[in-house]
């Protein structure tokens, strides 16, 4: 802190002209003799903070040049509106990483048996208090997302191979669930004996309502047909495309169904969404920690709650800690790097170094994301896909529709185009058309906002379309790949 | 300290023949700052557990993950996969195999066995196997081999037959004979052998099998399938999977063969049901074949997958490359281990030809190591105490049959030493050192465990 400021502070202090800051920060009341040069930094970057909160020492926020800093390993031209896709890491956490990697490297034996145990522990434990879990037990480590699916349904796999589950007994998903789930569904669920019951997700929408509506359906098909439903699992936050479930009320729904199990593919909720076990209510729950919990490459965690056969769940790659519990077994899955699984706790100083922390974060991205989402709805005469309150850190937004977007091999291409020609990374989604509309938009992108990103990374997303559209640009045009 | 290099394969007069001939070749001070991230005064004589990476590789690797950081999505489609197939075709023409379509990386010999159990357990739960078929396996194959076998085929119905071999052995004659007794035994009562899963290397303790002889015997025997668990071997013997002839064959990489942790290929041999193989983690690849499914297995970090060119460009900077590399592991370790024997005045659990870059050293039979718990807390006193890391083996004697004895006893207990290109004299003077004190201060495990 420069000599001038601490000498403005201090008179700002004297003269009680606390009102002349253009900050707003309410009259503190200071004893001389608390004042020590570590305290000024702080006033300057309160915003509104209570009279006690003052007189306690915060840390110092994070600065802009200081995210940029801490991302400055991006692309430098590449405008990301991805986030959604492969996530993003901090240079500090990767150095984090970088230090447990070395360790390992340096004498693996030792890390073996003295610190993989423990480490994991920390990481478990740190994962229950952030999504309130009851119990740690109830928190394992895995890949990723997709890894966690894979576990619950060769779960429900064995549940008919062991008599247990009846051929033709019924697993309820959404048309749109993510890639692998829909494969592991088949890879376990029907290749098992089950059938599958989808359901729609209208889209664009302009409610939860929707999504309900179509889902007590979905379970009223179940029941006529006189199918168990063995499993519900659906998205928190939909892939392609992004709109937020209002996964509580379908819980509800399950429940009084008599469903027996659901699991909510939380892929993109931590860091995200509010992500609460407890208030949720759902049996099995994953999400990617290094989608938007700033994570390295890659750490999520499956949720099982409680119950009598929760230990009976196991890890697919089977070791020597096998019938110890799943998460048990999660923490060694024979030899591998766990480093992006170890370093999950220092997470928490990272986002603490943001107003709000990771609450701050989640909020900021949302409201960005919908201030971008629709000035780009507006400069291309389109929509979002769903209102606001619907939408996570990402939004749909309306592509123009003299861009053509047919066909998912449209999206491809087009996604690779704008990557090669105008270096923007964004997604594209098709939606085809329903019988019976008259000129719908078959073409969304999703944009994705986080901390990283600035206004100059959709504003070139922006006239990049706005060029293809004066160029009477069309996906038709581009060259099969 | 006047000691021998082994690392360029000649016998040491220092001086001149040696910097005639090495100069193309990696020197001694280069392999020190390859390995210089390896704890200093460890005494590292456990290569056969975790492996070890040197610095070079480990920059390439770096520099993928920061690509990949970088640009994502651009590495996803642009990069991964070509550079999976990369790692791929030379893995293909390093061990023999026809085709790359044979080939798939996984993350270890550990993912390998639960994708061809899974695959045995579906059979049973499908109805193509019935109850009673069984699985037969080492007395001695690895815990999580052991484990999965129960998870997946006891689990659905099938049983196991356990294959016990004598240790310490004195001739692959004997392997052979003892694997045959167990496989009549196990055709008795009309079972069919679905699988048979053999070690190339076994663990602990630790020999040498000869796969080729046991896996013309299991086709012989009209054993169904085969599979060599072969983590150990890339890198420490040859690897020659037509040869072998199994159906299916895993060598960890992260081991023997110098790659970050970690990476193995997991051979498959074309056949009918070479499609229905299947990586337990399931993406939107299923059904596009195993290698294919196993490169993309969600979001995770492939750059030790990735960096396998990188490793041949290390290994070919030594003499006679891999190759060489092996001999010369396999030359040192036999001959430390001999050393050792005779300061212990103790014995070898294998002879030379069955030891490849890892040895069995017997024990003193005053350290009366009589438990497995007496074998972890000896190896962690040797860790803490004495900065010697190293496995140690607890032999159980069979019923009836006589142990081999040193002058005082019978000996229990075998010390696992490797040898990487890492390696010095000092390590296993060390260890000799270590063992010679707990012996002369009349130490036996059990005492160690109040330490």
């Amino acid at each position: 802190m420069s000599h001038t400021k601490k000498h403005f502070i201090l008179n700002l202090i004297f003269s009680r002209e606390v009102s002349k800051l253009r900050f707003n920060v309410v009259t503190i009341f200071i004893p001389l003799g608390t004042l020590y040069p570590d305290f000024y930094p702080s006033i300057i970057a309160m915003n509104g903070t209570s009279a006690s909160a003052a007189v306690t020492p915060q840390p110092l926020l994070i600065t802009p040049a200081e995210v940029a800093s801490e991302f400055s390993h991006h692309h430098p031209s590449v405008a990301r509106i991805n986030n959604g896709g492969l996530g993003c890491c901090p240079s500090s956490l990767l150095f984090s990483q970088r230090q447990i990697q070395m360790q390992w490297l340096r004498q693996p034996d030792e890390f073996f048996f003295n610190q993989i145990q423990p480490g994991m522990l920390r990481s478990r434990n740190f994962i229950k208090d952030l999504i309130n879990a009851d119990h740690v037990d109830e928190v394992s480590i895995v890949d990723n997302a997709s890894t966690a699916v894979s576990i619950v349904l060769q779960h429900m796999a064995w549940g008919f191979a062991e008599g247990r589950f009846h051929p033709g007994d019924a697993t309820v998903m959404f048309h749109c669930a993510y890639g692998s789930v829909k494969k592991s569904v088949e890879a376990y669920f029907v290749r098992a004996g089950g059938s599958v019951i989808e359901v729609p997700l209208p889209f664009p929408l302009n409610s939860e309502d929707e999504i309900v509506q179509e889902f007590r359906q979905a379970l009223e098909k179940a029941k006529q047909s006189n199918r168990r439903v063995r499993l519900a699992i659906f998205d928190h936050v939909t892939c392609m495309p992004s709109v937020v479930i209002p996964v509580k009320e379908l819980v509800t729904i399950c429940r009084e169904a008599g469903v027996d199990h659901i699991f909510i593919d939380g892929a993109h909720g931590i860091g995200c969404v509010d992500v609460d076990m407890k208030q949720i209510g759902a049996d099995f729950y994953t999400s990617n920690l290094h989608k938007w919990m700033f994570c390295p490459p890659s750490a999520a965690f499956l949720y099982c709650r409680r119950s009598s056969e929760s230990s009976s769940l196991h890890h697919l790659v089977v070791t020597h800690e096998y019938g110890n519990g799943l998460a048990r077994e999660s923490t060694w899955i024979g030899t591998r790097d766990y480093s992006a699984q170890l370093v999950v706790p220092e997470v928490l100083e990272f986002v603490n170094r943001f107003e709000g922390g990771i609450d701050g974060i989640k909020r900021r991205n949302h409201d960005g994301v919908v201030e971008m989402g629709m000035m780009l709805a507006k400069a291309w005469g389109t929509h979002l896909g769903c209102p606001p309150h619907m939408c996570s850190s990402m939004v749909m937004v309306g592509l123009p529709a003299c861009l053509g977007v047919l066909s998912d091999e449209h999206t491809w291409k087009l996604r690779t185009y704008l990557r090669d020609k105008f270096g923007v990374e964004v997604s594209i989604y098709y939606r085809p058309p329903k019988d019976g509309e008259v000129g719908p938009l078959t073409g969304y992108t999703r944009i994705s906002y986080q901390v990283y990103n600035k206004v100059e990374d959709y504003y070139k997303f922006r006239d990049a379309i706005n060029q293809l559209v004066h160029d009477a640009f069309t996906c038709a045009s581009l060259p099969n790949s | 300290m006047q000691h021998e290099d082994p690392r360029n394969g000649e016998s040491v007069h220092r001086g001149s023949k040696k910097s005639k001939l090495s100069s193309k070749f990696i020197t001694e001070s280069d392999i020190r700052d390859e390995f210089s991230h390896h704890h200093p005064s460890v005494a590292r004589i456990n290569n056969g557990s975790f492996g070890s990476c040197p610095g070079s590789v480990l920059t390439a690797q770096r520099h993928l993950q920061m690509q990949f950081l970088r640009q994502p999505d651009a590495f996803y489609f642009n990069t991964l996969r070509d550079g999976i197939t990369a790692s791929r075709k030379i893995i293909k023409d390093l061990i023999n195999a026809d085709h790359v379509d044979e080939v798939s990386l996984v993350d270890n010999a550990t993912t390998a066995a639960a994708i061809v159990l899974q695959r045995i357990g579906r059979s049973f739960a499908e109805g193509k196997f019935q109850k009673n078929d069984t699985v037969l396996m080492l007395h001695c194959a690895f815990q999580a081999v052991k484990k999965s076998i129960q998870a997946y085929v006891t689990r659905a119905g099938g049983s196991v037959i356990e294959v016990r071999l004598p240790f310490p052995v004195n001739s692959e004659e004997e392997i052979i004979s003892e694997f045959k007794k167990s496989i009549e035994e196990g055709k008795s009562n009309g079972r069919k052998i679905r699988l048979a899963i053999i070690d190339h290397i076994t663990s602990m303790p630790s020999v040498v099998i000869p796969v080729k002889e046991l896996v013309r015997i299991c086709r012989e025997e009209g054993i169904e399938q085969v599979f060599v668990d072969a983590a150990h071997a890339i890198g420490s013997v040859k690897v020659d999977v037509k040869e072998v002839g199994a159906d299916f064959y895993v060598s960890n990489l992260h081991k023997w063969f110098f790659c970050p942790p970690s990476v193995a290929f997991l051979y498959c041999k074309k056949s009918a049901s070479s499609s229905d193989l299947h990586h337990p983690v399931v993406s939107h690849e299923y059904g596009n074949g195993l290698p294919i499914e196993s490169a993309w297995i969600g979001t995770r970090d492939y750059s030790s997958q990735l960096v396998v060119p990188a490793v041949l460009e290390f290994v070919n900077r030594f003499e006679g490359g891999i190759d060489g590399i092996m001999k010369r592991n396999h030359d040192e370790v036999v001959k430390m281990g001999k050393m050792l024997a005779e300061s212990w005045g103790t014995n070898l659990g294998s002879p030379p030809e069955m030891s490849p870059a890892m040895i069995m050293v017997g024990l003193p039979s005053r350290m009366c190591l009589n438990s497995e718990e007496d074998a972890v807390t000896l190896r962690s006193h040797l860790r803490d105490h004495y900065d010697v890391e190293v496995p140690i083996f607890h032999q159980v004697s069979k019923d009836g049959e006589e142990g081999v004895r040193d002058k005082d006893g019978f000996i229990t207990g075998y010390v696992r030493i490797s040898h990487q290109v890492y390696n010095t004299l000092e390590d296993y003077e060390k260890l000799r050192d270590a063992i010679n004190q707990l012996v002369e201060d009349g130490k036996t495990c059990k005492m160690l465990y109040k330490e």
